[in-house]
């Protein structure tokens, strides 16, 4: 087993017990990796922003990526809900996934709303 | 009825109704406050000699009927903190109203007898010289409040003991709805150059005035409607989004979890206490406090954003508005301090003292590291404030900004960018942000390259944010879109509704055109904002400043930040690329 600490902003603190901002450890099975810890969680798709491995970037709202990056004991992870603002240029320069990488490519340059 | 320029003679004590002339006639805002600057200023002047000049200018369409959040008013001239042009923007209500008193911009000039100080009341009728000696030695809240005893529901722009002492670190008050003096133009000590001109307050009185003149009503109608649907349909900026519900401080987590988040004055891009100091947690204190408090509170009339908030003690009683995104940052993480009540009354002092609160934050973290106090410790940083408003030998080191508070406690961190400290985005971490803290006319500032996405401008976006490739021609971009909005009298939030929403776009174009009578669509942004950058530029240059003003901090090359452990990487080379179009023949 692995146990990883979990902040949890705006809508999304409600998984976590919180009004607007929930942080809390959460054990999974080892060799579980991003894709685990969401289904654990059951947080909605739909309401799935921004998130974060140990400061990385990981997932940005409207798109998701499909990589289960994994994830190891005593590893941070963020979720944010898609309200978040967060200006191309505070993010131009941020190191991110390969997974995240990879969807990119594919998908365009970086925008405030994906979906778009 | 064409616009004016009212040039107030400080000297004589006279002012003046000017015709617009025909070369700044396609100026507003920043755009114009940089014309004047450049024409009527001495790039080689003191700048709090007399030679120096305060310029203010509302935007294109602020003060026109109901465009949507478009409060904003330049403040322009040349710094005492960075030495080059300076244009600072805030919102409030004075903008609207000089607006719709019919003026283009209002220039302050000259010097008054020696201890004179004037409170200035611009009316329909002219200008009003009124002796200011009860209000010396007063911060800002109660300056408000005197003025709106006898000019109520006037805006109030004025200076707290700092730009009365002409400290670098001196910012410009523009009252709120609640007559609050929360809104500043606060950096690059603009409130030292009004201090300097012997004006303690201007009083801005509408009533009877022209207002603003709309060149085609129906394409500014059309433009109105769309803008503001799309700020209205935005995740961002809607009702219940995310500025909207935490205000500009829903960016602390964010940037906390990415590793850009300074701490401790930028000796780490993380802060264990970022939670207790984020727009989540002063949401959750205005629900649980009540009361005054509240979040999505608006700082002018006619903001349909309203990511302001008005921050509450215990009792629910309010203790500042508003606590924004750099000012909860500079005060707490960088001064590792994780206590929110804290925050808003250092936030207050700010406020009623009148100094910038991202440069006070960053001068205190800079003093911590030096040893004045221990990181973290909120009843000392406090306290250091009361020393400013007394204009002890420490407060005025401080209130000098970070580079003079580095220098007399020995410190070599020196988070700054000509002469100006940084904001709450970390350059090694984030580095597109670091190439425009490098190279805006401004000094670091975040505002100076806001958002525009870069398929929209035209720009050939890479796709690696790793990589340092095209960075500099990205900031520009960045660089010049801002330098336009702030033409506008548009909040510069309108960026994400205009970017993300076409209409949006189409729609701050034609509202600006239909104010105006100027032909501007969406693709003359990027070579108007780059006009006003060079023009920016070339003063800089006049003043002195030359390539190796365009560098980060020594440290940040040689220090790795945690928890990515990455330095600043970005080449000179690269970054000289910013500008070099200036001088190589190219149009802007």
């Amino acid at each position: 087993m692995i146990n990883v600490n979990v902040s949890l902003y705006g809508s999304l603190a409600r998984f976590g017990g919180g009004r607007h901002v929930a942080q809390i450890n959460v054990e999974l099975e080892a060799n579980s990796g991003k894709l685990d810890l969401l289904t654990h969680l059951s947080i909605p798709e739909k309401e799935r922003g921004y998130l974060f491995i140990n400061a990385v970037l990981c997932e940005v709202p409207g798109i998701r990526t499909g990589a289960n990056e994994p994830l190891h004991n005593g590893d941070h992870i963020g979720i944010f809900s898609v309200d978040r603002l967060y200006p191309y240029q505070y993010r131009d320069g941020l190191p991110i996934s390969e997974g995240l990488k990879k969807t990119l490519e594919k998908h365009g340059v970086m925008h405030h709303s994906y979906g778009k | 009825m064409a616009k004016k320029i009212l040039r107030i003679n400080m000297t004589s004590l006279k002012a003046v109704y000017e015709d617009v002339p025909e070369r700044w006639s396609r100026w507003a805002g920043r755009g114009l406050t940089s014309a004047i600057t450049c024409e009527e200023v001495d790039p080689l002047c003191h700048p709090l000699g007399p030679n120096n000049k305060l310029i203010i200018a509302p935007g294109w369409v602020t003060g026109s009927p109901a465009a949507p959040s478009s409060g904003r008013t330049s403040f322009g001239g040349k710094s005492p903190l960075t030495g080059g042009i300076k244009e600072s923007n805030a919102g409030g209500l004075s903008g609207q109203m000089i607006a719709k008193l019919g003026l283009a911009a209002i220039v302050v000039e000259g010097t008054p007898a020696k201890g004179k100080w004037y409170t200035l009341v611009v009316s329909k009728d002219g200008v009003k010289f009124e002796d200011a000696s009860d209000l010396l030695g007063k911060g800002m809240y109660e300056v408000d409040e005197l003025l709106w005893k006898k000019y109520p529901k006037t805006a109030v722009i004025g200076i707290g003991q700092a730009g009365e002492m002409k400290l670098s670190n001196a910012g410009i008050s523009v009252n709120d709805p609640e007559n609050k003096p929360g809104r500043y133009a606060g950096r690059g000590g603009m409130g030292a150059v009004m201090g300097s001109r012997g004006v303690k307050a201007m009083v801005i009185v509408d009533a009877g005035g022209p207002g603003v003149e709309i060149s085609n009503q129906d394409l500014f109608k059309q433009g109105r409607k769309k803008l503001t649907e799309s700020i209205q349909e935005h995740g961002l900026t809607k009702k219940g989004g995310g500025l909207n519900s935490f205000g500009t401080a829903v960016l602390v987590n964010i940037l906390n979890e990415a590793g850009g988040l300074p701490t401790r004055n930028f000796s780490a891009g993380q802060f264990e206490g970022a939670t207790k100091i984020s727009g989540e947690a002063m949401a959750e204190v205005c629900e649980k406090r009540g009361g005054e408090g509240t979040m999505g509170h608006g700082c002018h009339p006619g903001c349909i954003i309203k990511c302001s908030n008005i921050y509450p003690n215990e009792s629910g009683e309010a203790i500042v508005s508003c606590i924004e995104y750099e000012t909860t940052w500079a005060m707490g993480a960088n001064c590792g301090i994780d206590n929110l009540d804290f925050i808003a009354q250092m936030t207050r002092e700010c406020n009623d003292i009148g100094l910038d609160t991202i440069e006070a934050g960053n001068a205190v973290a800079v003093a911590m590291e030096g040893g004045l106090l221990p990181f973290g410790d909120a009843e000392g940083a406090l306290k250091t404030f009361d020393e400013i408003r007394k204009g002890t030998p420490l407060g005025r080191i401080l209130g000098q900004g970070v580079e003079a508070t580095a220098k007399a406690f020995g410190v070599s961190r020196v988070p700054v960018v000509k002469h100006q400290s940084m904001p709450a985005y970390e350059p090694r971490a984030v580095k597109g942000i670091g190439v425009t803290y490098a190279t805006t006319p401004m000094g670091a500032d975040h505002t100076a390259g806001y958002t525009i996405a870069p398929e929209i401008a035209g720009v050939s976006g890479k796709l690696d944010p790793l990589s340092d490739e095209g960075k500099a021609e990205l900031s520009l971009t960045f660089q010049a879109a801002t330098a336009f909005i702030d033409s506008t009298g548009y909040c510069l939030f309108i960026a994400f509704p205009i970017l993300d929403i076409a209409k949006g776009w189409e729609g701050m174009a034609e509202s600006v055109s239909g104010v105006t009578g100027l032909n501007i669509t969406g693709a003359d942004v990027i070579p108007i904002g780059k006009e006003i950058l060079k023009m920016e530029r070339l003063f800089n240059e006049k003043a002195g400043f030359t390539a190796e003003d365009d560098r980060p901090p020594e440290f940040m090359r040689e220090e790795s930040l945690p928890p990515h452990n990455v330095k600043w990487s970005i080449t000179n080379e690269q970054l000289d690329s910013v500008y070099a179009w200036v001088h190589n023949g190219e149009p802007a």
